[in-house]
C-alpha cells in the first residue's frame, strides 16, 4: 500500500457550470476512481490530495468539457510473495476465502499445513490441528504469503498460502 | 538430461528439466533437476526440504564449483513451481554432471480458482491450453470459479460420504420457492405477520423488494431435517435471493453453512441435476431431493415432490425456470386485465360475500364429508363455520394450495390463518427414508452404500402395500387402465390395482356413486367379513402427497356425490413416464398430415364412438349438479396446464385425449349454459378458459416442435 501521483481526465456536461463547478469536478473524481483497479497500480483505495485541475477543453461538437487532473492517491497492489493480513471469509473443503480489505484471496487445502484438517461439522466450520490448539475459521485473522494474483476488470483476485514460516493464525 | 556427450566445455547452466525423457512418468510429471553446469559441482546448502513446496524462482541449493577455484557461492534457483519428492545429493556432496540433484514433482494444477492454480500460483490462461483441463469440477456450491481435479473431486466427494456414514446423516436437497417459502414482487400490506420484506439489489438493475412467508413450521422441520441430513440449499433463485433466504431461513448458518446452490451457478438453466454430478463427484446414491417441480430433476427417483406452498394469491413461482416462468408469472393481472392492487387481492375486512358463498356452495356439493379432514387437499378444506372472514378466493394455477384468511388483530398486523401443514408429513417422510437406508446399510455391514434412487421408491411403495385397488370412473373406458396417472400413482404406493373385484380387493377408488361398480361394491361388502372401503379419488392423491395411508373414514364417497378429482393434483408424483418413444409417432395412415390434427384421420367409426360417449355423458350427469361439473372440468383444464409441454405434442395418444378434451368441452357448455341463471362467476385472474382455443405455450420448444411439423409437411408435400 502506498500513495502515489496519478492522472485521470473528467468529462464534465455543461449543465454544471456555475460557482460550483470545480466541487462538481472533485465529486466525479473521487466517484470514478476510488475502488477501482488496474493492472499497474492496483486498487485505487481513496484519494489523498487533487494537485491541480488543468484547464478544461470543451469538445467540439458536444459541449462538454475535459478536465485533466493530477492527484494522489493511496493505492493497494499485491505482489506475489508479499505477505499481508488478511480475514477469513469462507471455509470449506477445498480450501478457505480470506479478504485483504478489497483484495480476496483463496488458499487451498494443500497450501495449509498438513496437520490441519477441515471440520465441517462443527459450526461455523475450520481447519484444525490434530492437537485442536490451532483452529482458523471465519472470521479469523491469518498471515498469508501471495503466490499469485489475477488481476482482471472487475478486481484483483489472489492466491495464498499458509505453507510458510510464521504464517497461519494472528493471535491477538 | 543433458546429453551424454558434454565434451564441450562451456561454463553455461544448462537447465535441465525434461520431461520428454520420462514419458513413463508424465502423470505424476516427476522430473529430475540436474547438476546446473558442465562440471561437477559440491552442493553446499539446501534451502528447501525434502516434501516442500516450491515456487518458480525460489532458491532451492547453493553450490560451488567442485574446483574449488572460487569460494563464490552460486544460487540454484527452480525453474518451475512443484514439490521437491526427493533430496539425492547431500550437503557437502559432489554431484557429477547428468547425475539428478533431486526431484521435482511438478504441479498439476489440481485446485484451480479463476484459471489460476490454486496450489502454485501459475497463470494457467498463459499456459498451454492441455493444463488447463486438469481441474474441471466445481465443487463449492457459491463459488462455480473454483475448480478442482477429477481426481481430488473423487477424493474429497469420498470423505464427504464417509463423514456422512460416520455421522449416520444423508444428503437433502432443498428447494426454496414453493417448498419453504413462497415470495412475491407485488406490493403487499406491510404489517402481515410472518412475512418477512427484503430488498434486493441486483447489478445493473435498481433492485426490487421481496416478501417472502415462510411456509408454517419450517424452523421445526430444518430442526429436525438438520439431525439425519445434511442440508444444502438447490435453487433456481439468482445467487442473492438465494443467499438473502437462506439467511432468513437460517441466520446462524448452521443449517446450511455455505451449501447454497443458485441459478447463477446452475450449468442449465433448466434443470438442477447437471449439477449433481459436480457436487456429488462420488455419485448421488446419498441424495435425497425436496423440490415441488419434478421437471426440473428430470423426474429423479430420488425426489420427493411437495405440495407446493403458495400464501401470496397472485404469484406462482417467482424463480421457476425459463420455459414456466412466463406462464405462472403472467397470471398476476387481474379482473380488468390490470394489475390488482393489494386490497383486492387480500380482502381483510371487506370480503365480498357472494364471492365467498360461491366458494362455498361449490365446494359443499363436492365434498361435503372433508371438511373435517383439515388440511388436506386444499381444494376442499374451506371449512364452513367462518362465513364472514371472507377467504381470499382462488382459482390458482395449483388449486390444491390452501387458502390463508387474513384477520386484523388489534395491534395493527394482520393475521394469516395458514392451515398448510405438509412440511408434518414431509418431516416424517425423510425421517422413514433416513431409517430405511441405514437399517440397510447395517444389514449390508458397511460394505456397501444403498442408493437412495433405490431406497426411496421403495419406501414410498410401502405406503399402501398389501393394498388392493379397484377403480371407478377416474380412468376414461378409451384408455387402458395400466397407462392412466391414477394407476401410475397407486402402483409407485405399493397398491396392487384390478379391473374388477377380487377376494382381496380393499378398495373401491370412486369418482362418483352410482357406477355399476359402486353398486356392486354395496352390495359385497354386505357379506364380507372384512369391510371394503369405498373412497373418493382425493383418498390417494392424499395417500400419495403424505406417503402413508390416510384413514379411509375421511374421504367417504358419498351417495349421489361426486368427486372433482379425477386427476392427481400435479405435485403427486407418478414414477418417471415413460421414455418419450411414443412422441411423433405416426398415424395408421402414417401420413404426417395426419399428425396435426388427428380428427382428419378418424375413421367414421370413431366418430361415431365418440359421439355415443358424448351422449352418454349428458345423460349421465343430470343428478350431479353442474357446479362441481364446472370445477371438475376446470381441474382438469388447469391440470392441462400444470403439464410439461411435451404433453400437447400431437401423438398417436392424442386421439384419446381429443376425444377426452371434446368431453371436456361438452361439460364447459352444459355448465356455462346452466351459469346464467346463477349469479355471475367471480374470477380473480383470466383463465385459458375455453378449452377448444387450444393454444400452443409460447416456448421455444413449442416453437422448435412446430417448425419440426412444418418442415415434414413440407416434404410430403413435395412428396405428391
Amino acid at each position: 500500500m502506498l500513495q502515489i501521483s496519478l492522472e485521470h481526465e473528467i468529462l464534465l456536461h455543461p449543465r454544471y457550470f456555475g460557482p460550483q463547478l470545480l466541487d462538481t469536478v472533485k465529486q466525479k473524481l473521487y466517484t470514478e476512481v476510488e475502488g477501482t483497479c488496474t493492472g499497474k497500480y492496483g486498487f485505487v483505495i481513496a484519494v489523498t490530495t487533487i494537485d491541480n485541475i488543468g484547464a478544461g477543453l470543451i469538445q467540439p461538437g458536444q459541449g462538454f468539457v475535459v478536465y485533466p487532473i493530477k492527484y494522489k492517491a493511496i493505492v493497494f497492489r499485491p505482489f506475489k510473495g508479499e505477505v499481508l493480513d488478511a480475514i477469513v471469509t469462507q471455509v470449506n473443503k477445498v480450501g478457505m476465502f480470506a479478504q485483504i480489505g478489497p483484495l480476496s484471496c483463496f488458499i487451498s487445502h494443500h497450501s495449509i499445513p498438513a496437520d490441519m484438517e477441515f471440520c465441517p461439522n462443527v459450526n461455523p466450520p475450520c481447519y484444525k490441528s490434530k492437537q485442536e490448539d490451532n483452529v482458523i475459521q471465519e472470521e479469523d485473522v491469518i498471515r498469508l504469503k501471495i503466490v499469485g494474483t489475477r488481476v482482471d476488470a472487475t478486481g484483483i483476485f489472489a492466491i495464498g498460502t499458509l505453507m510458510d514460516d510464521y504464517l497461519g493464525l494472528v493471535t491477538q | 538430461m543433458p546429453p551424454k556427450s558434454f565434451s564441450t566445455n562451456q561454463s553455461e547452466f544448462v537447465l535441465s528439466i525434461n520431461n520428454a525423457q520420462y514419458p513413463f512418468k508424465m502423470a505424476d510429471k516427476t522430473v529430475p533437476i540436474s547438476v546446473p553446469s558442465e562440471k561437477p559441482v559440491k552442493v553446499e546448502k539446501w534451502k528447501v526440504k525434502e516434501g516442500a513446496f516450491v515456487s518458480q524462482g525460489q532458491i532451492l541449493f547453493l553450490y560451488n564449483d567442485s574446483s574449488g577455484q572460487s569460494s563464490e557461492l552460486k544460487k540454484y534457483k527452480a525453474v518451475r513451481a512443484g514439490k521437491i519428492s526427493c533430496i539425492k545429493v547431500k550437503e557437502g556432496d559432489i554431484a557429477e554432471p547428468g547425475t539428478p540433484v533431486a526431484d521435482l514433482e511438478e504441479c498439476r494444477h489440481p485446485t484451480v480458482m479463476k484459471e489460476m492454480c490454486a496450489e502454485c500460483g501459475a497463470d494457467l490462461r498463459t499456459d498451454e491450453v492441455s493444463k488447463r483441463d486438469v481441474a474441471v469440477v466445481p465443487m463449492v456450491h457459491s463459488v462455480p470459479e473454483l475448480k478442482v481435479s477429477e481426481e481430488l473431486a473423487q477424493k474429497l466427494g469420498r470423505e464427504d460420504a464417509d463423514r456422512l456414514l460416520k455421522d449416520r446423516k444423508l444428503v437433502l436437497l432443498v428447494d426454496l420457492d414453493q417448498t419453504l417459502v413462497h415470495t412475491t414482487n407485488d406490493n403487499v400490506p406491510p404489517n402481515l405477520k410472518d412475512v418477512l420484506h427484503f430488498f434486493l439489489r441486483g447489478p445493473g438493475s435498481p433492485g426490487r423488494w421481496c416478501h417472502t412467508r415462510l411456509r408454517p413450521r419450517t424452523q421445526e422441520f430444518l430442526e429436525s431435517a438438520s439431525k439425519h441430513y445434511e442440508l444444502h440449499v438447490c435453487t433456481f433463485g439468482a445467487r442473492q435471493y438465494a443467499h438473502a433466504i437462506a439467511d432468513l431461513l437460517d441466520p446462524e448458518k448452521k443449517y446450511f453453512s455455505h451449501r447454497i446452490l443458485s441459478r447463477d451457478e446452475c450449468f442449465d438453466p433448466r434443470t438442477k441435476s447437471a449439477n449433481l454430478k459436480a457436487l456429488f463427484p462420488c455419485g448421488d446414491n446419498m441424495v435425497c431431493i425436496i423440490d415441488d417441480r419434478e421437471d426440473v430433476w428430470r423426474h429423479a427417483s430420488n425426489l420427493i415432490h411437495v405440495r407446493p406452498y403458495s400464501f401470496f394469491q397472485s404469484t406462482g413461482d417467482i424463480n421457476a425456470p425459463p420455459q414456466a416462468v412466463d406462464e405462472k408469472s403472467k397470471l398476476i393481472s387481474g379482473k380488468n386485465g390490470s394489475q390488482v392492487p393489494p386490497v383486492n387481492q387480500m380482502p381483510t375486512l371487506d370480503a365480498e360475500p357472494e364471492q365467498k358463498k360461491e366458494v362455498e356452495s361449490e365446494n359443499k356439493d363436492t365434498d361435503q364429508g372433508t371438511e373435517k379432514a383439515d388440511g388436506d387437499n386444499g381444494k376442499i378444506v374451506k371449512d364452513a363455520d367462518k362465513p364472514e372472514k371472507g377467504a381470499a378466493e382462488s382459482e390458482d394455477t395449483t388449486a390444491e394450495s390452501q387458502e390463508p384468511r387474513w384477520v386484523e388483530t388489534s395491534d395493527g398486523q394482520i393475521e394469516v390463518e395458514d392451515p398448510d401443514d405438509y412440511l408434518i408429513y414431509l418431516d416424517d417422510i425423510l425421517l422413514r427414508i433416513h431409517k430405511f437406508f441405514y437399517e440397510l446399510y447395517d444389514k449390508m455391514n458397511g460394505k456397501q452404500i444403498p442408493d437412495l434412487k433405490v431406497v426411496i421408491p421403495e419406501v414410498k411403495s410401502k405406503v399402501l402395500e398389501g393394498a388392493s385397488l379397484v377403480f371407478s370412473g377416474l380412468v376414461p373406458t378409451h384408455q387402458r387402465l395400466e397407462t392412466s396417472k391414477a394407476y401410475l400413482v397407486a402402483r409407485s404406493l405399493g397398491a396392487e390395482i384390478t379391473q374388477d373385484f377380487t377376494d382381496k380387493t380393499t378398495h373401491l377408488v370412486a369418482l362418483r356413486s352410482g357406477t355399476a361398480k359402486v353398486n356392486a361394491s354395496r352390495r359385497m361388502g354386505e357379506g364380507k367379513a372384512n369391510k371394503l372401503h369405498v373412497v373418493t379419488p382425493e383418498w390417494l392423491w392424499a395417500c400419495a402427497e403424505r406417503w402413508e395411508r390416510v384413514e379411509e373414514k375421511l374421504y367417504p364417497l358419498q351417495r349421489g356425490g361426486q368427486s372433482s378429482a379425477r386427476r392427481p393434483p400435479a405435485h403427486c408424483s407418478s414414477p418417471p413416464p415413460a421414455p418419450p418413444a411414443a412422441l411423433r409417432k405416426r398415424t395408421p395412415s402414417g401420413r404426417f398430415m395426419d399428425t396435426i390434427n388427428p380428427l382428419l384421420s378418424f375413421s367414421s367409426d370413431d366418430i361415431a364412438d365418440m359421439d355415443r360417449e358424448v351422449e352418454d355423458i349428458f345423460n349421465e350427469s343430470d343428478e350431479s349438479s353442474s357446479d362441481a361439473e364446472e370445477a371438475g372440468a376446470a381441474d382438469d383444464d388447469l391440470d392441462d396446464e400444470e403439464n410439461p409441454p411435451e404433453d400437447r405434442l400431437i401423438t398417436l395418444e392424442n386421439e384419446d385425449s381429443t376425444q377426452y378434451r371434446l368431453q371436456d368441452l361438452q361439460h364447459g357448455d352444459s355448465s356455462s349454459e346452466s351459469d346464467t341463471d346463477g349469479e355471475p362467476r367471480p374470477r380473480k385472474r383470466p383463465r385459458r378458459s375455453p378449452p377448444s382455443d387450444e393454444e400452443p405455450p409460447d416456448d421455444a420448444d413449442d416453437d422448435s416442435s412446430w417448425n419440426l411439423m412444418g418442415a415434414a409437411l413440407e416434404r410430403e408435400f413435395l412428396a405428391e
